[in-house]
């Protein structure tokens, strides 16, 4: 018996009155709604599983269920509900750091409590049984916002990566032109700007152009 | 709370992993890794052990295949408990271990020379990077030869990187670029006759090469049988060790230069023990070459934190470790503490007809690593060891 059963309701759900409605079904607030979920639950079927299943289906979410865990757990959920094995980090597709989904691991308290093994499991959230429907609403939403988080911490890293490489091109480009053209540092900064904004390209690649012309030419 | 490395242990031994290839086309270089991990850790274990206790590897052979060195660090991780790895040669087979090694907070000890432009709270690097090899190199050969160069590589991360690198330095100073071309890793001998042709018709003062691999013999040899000289148009490369030069034939490899920061002909007491010591093991025409002594010096390294730490745990290792100096077969390195890189060497070797590299210029000291060539000079007059 569940004290809280089938009462709660998604954070953020529609129906809840706003403040300032925008008109849209999504406040500028709410960050993602489990009803636009792909969401696997692999746990055995029993009340735990029944009502894990059943709370995800309530939130709109569209659930497919899985049981046995399969040798490699599937690609493309927006989340993944699976329970806690010991061979679960082998059955994990992905490698520790580039997850491809959101994972959260469900320990139904049977075994004695293993931290290395969730540490290995790099999951970003952990549900125990026996469940309430509030436990399941805040670890899906927290673990989706870390995977989230942590996928805009890399593609920043990615960027800042790209923009060094970028800068070094535009510091050489400018040598060029300084030397070349007899320009001030900003005329030459300036004059690249300018052509990237007339030919609509990045202020990297007229720098890249100017330098292999250059070589081109020499 | 860490959920590894605690402090409190018995006399278990220290686990550590360790990740080269024995065999694939990345072989011939990895193993000589390989040989240089375990001799050091045969070494620390015939002296006690570290705190008492022997370093125990946990060893893997990815094969060459860049998905297995992450699949492998994370089993090394995962199921073998292990959280320091010395490993990697390659820069793709680096980016893979990469995100494992981050996520579960283990520490990659990676002792092989590459392009730079990357830092990790989660690896050690010991190889060089280009502030401490391609300046020299750029400024010995354009001296010497002239100011055309031919880029050569095989088609991956580091040859591309290292040669924009190159291509810039070259620039800078008044060269040319006049080729450029990329050949698949697993190039076979076939590829490499056209390429030549086309490099001689270039006529390039110097070809300057990033290929890595079985693949490097295919290339000196296909030099070699087209009659080039390499007095007149020598090979450089950041890559061909006395471990290439011997599986390409001495004869081959005979005039070629090579930018390194150690060579096994370096005249130094603690360079003959350890060249000594491995002939010994390994037998006397085996050379030692930059990537094996890396990897020998960074287990010692390891060990000397790790003596201080009492504890695998990565932060404290990693803190340890900082600034950390080792007299090195090379000379005196250090682990640079802004960037988590090693201070080495500055060498060009020339090679002859021994296998062997005669050192045609050295630096005063180990070379501070400035792996996103920040501080490093522009032109020659301006670097640090002109």
């Amino acid at each position: 018996m569940r004290l809280d059963y089938g009462h709660d309701r998604w954070m953020g759900s529609p129906q809840l009155p706003e403040p300032r409605a925008t008109g849209s079904e999504r406040s500028p607030r709410q960050t993602e709604r489990a009803g636009e979920m792909n969401i696997a639950v692999i746990v055995e079927r029993d009340d735990n599983g029944e009502f894990l299943i059943r709370e995800l289906q309530r939130m709109r979410a569209n659930v497919k269920h899985l049981w046995p865990v399969p040798a490699q757990i599937p690609l493309q959920f927006d989340a993944i509900f699976c329970a806690l094995s010991k061979d679960l980090p082998q059955r994990i597709p992905w490698v520790p750091g580039e997850p491809s989904s959101a994972l959260i691991v469900v320990d139904d308290g049977k075994e004695p409590l293993n931290l290395k093994l969730i540490h290995n499991c790099a999951a970003h959230g952990l549900l125990h049984y026996p469940a309430t429907s509030r436990m399941i609403q805040s670890v899906l939403m927290l673990a989706r916002e870390h995977f989230q988080y942590e996928r805009r911490l890399r593609s920043r890293i990615e960027k800042l990566d790209e923009n060094l490489r970028t800068t070094r091109l535009v510091e050489r480009a400018k040598v060029l032109l300084i030397r070349l053209k007899n320009l001030s540092e900003e005329e030459a900064y300036n004059f690249l700007r300018k052509q990237a904004m007339e030919k609509r390209v990045t202020i990297g690649a007229v720098a890249s152009a100017v330098i292999d012309s250059h070589e081109l030419l020499s | 709370m860490g959920v590894s490395g605690g402090n409190s242990r018995t006399s278990e031994p220290w686990r550590v992993g360790v990740l080269f290839s024995r065999t694939g086309f990345m072989s011939v270089i990895e193993e000589t890794q390989l040989r240089g991990t375990l001799i050091a850790i045969d070494q620390i274990n015939d002296n006690g052990g570290i705190n008492g206790c022997p370093i125990e590897p946990v060893i893997y052979d990815p094969g060459s295949d860049v998905r297995s060195y992450g699949q492998y660090a994370k089993r090394l991780m995962v199921e073998d408990g292990v959280s320091t790895i010395f490993g990697c040669y390659t820069s793709s087979s680096r980016k893979a271990v990469l995100p494992v090694v981050e996520r579960l907070d283990g520490l990659l000890w990676y002792p092989t020379l590459y392009e730079g432009f990357e830092f990790s709270p989660n690896v050690i690097y010991t190889g060089a990077t280009p502030n401490q090899n391609s300046v020299q190199l750029c400024r010995v050969l354009m001296e010497q030869f002239g100011k055309r160069f031919f880029f050569i590589g095989s088609d991956y991360i580091y040859p591309r990187e290292s040669n924009r690198v190159m291509r810039e330095l070259v620039r800078n100073n008044g060269g040319t670029v006049v080729g450029e071309r990329y050949l698949r890793l697993e190039a076979d001998r076939s590829e490499f006759m056209p390429l030549l042709r086309d490099i001689k018709r270039a006529q390039p003062d110097v070809i300057f090469s990033t290929v890595v691999g079985e693949s490097t013999t295919f290339l000196y040899q296909a030099y070699h049988d087209l009659g080039l000289n390499p007095k007149v148009v020598p090979i450089a490369s950041l890559t061909t060790t006395e471990a290439e030069i011997r599986a390409m034939g001495h004869d081959v490899g005979e005039g070629h230069f090579t930018a390194a920061s150690y060579f096994q002909g370096i005249e130094t007491e603690r360079n003959n023990d350890f060249v000594s010591y491995y002939h010994k093991r390994y037998g006397d025409d085996e050379p030692t070459n930059m990537c094996l002594e890396a990897s020998y010096f960074q287990v010692n390294l390891f060990a000397r934190t790790l003596e201080q730490t009492n504890s695998l745990d990565t932060r404290h290792l990693r803190n340890s470790v900082m600034g950390a100096e080792f007299e090195a077969p090379q000379g005196c390195v250090s682990i640079n503490p802004v960037w988590g890189h090693a201070d080495v060497w500055t060498r060009i070797g020339r090679a002859n007809r021994r296998g062997q590299f005669d050192i045609v210029f050295q630096s005063q000291t180990n070379v501070t690593s400035d792996p996103y060539l920040i501080s490093y000079g522009r032109r020659f007059e301006l670097a640090e060891c002109a």
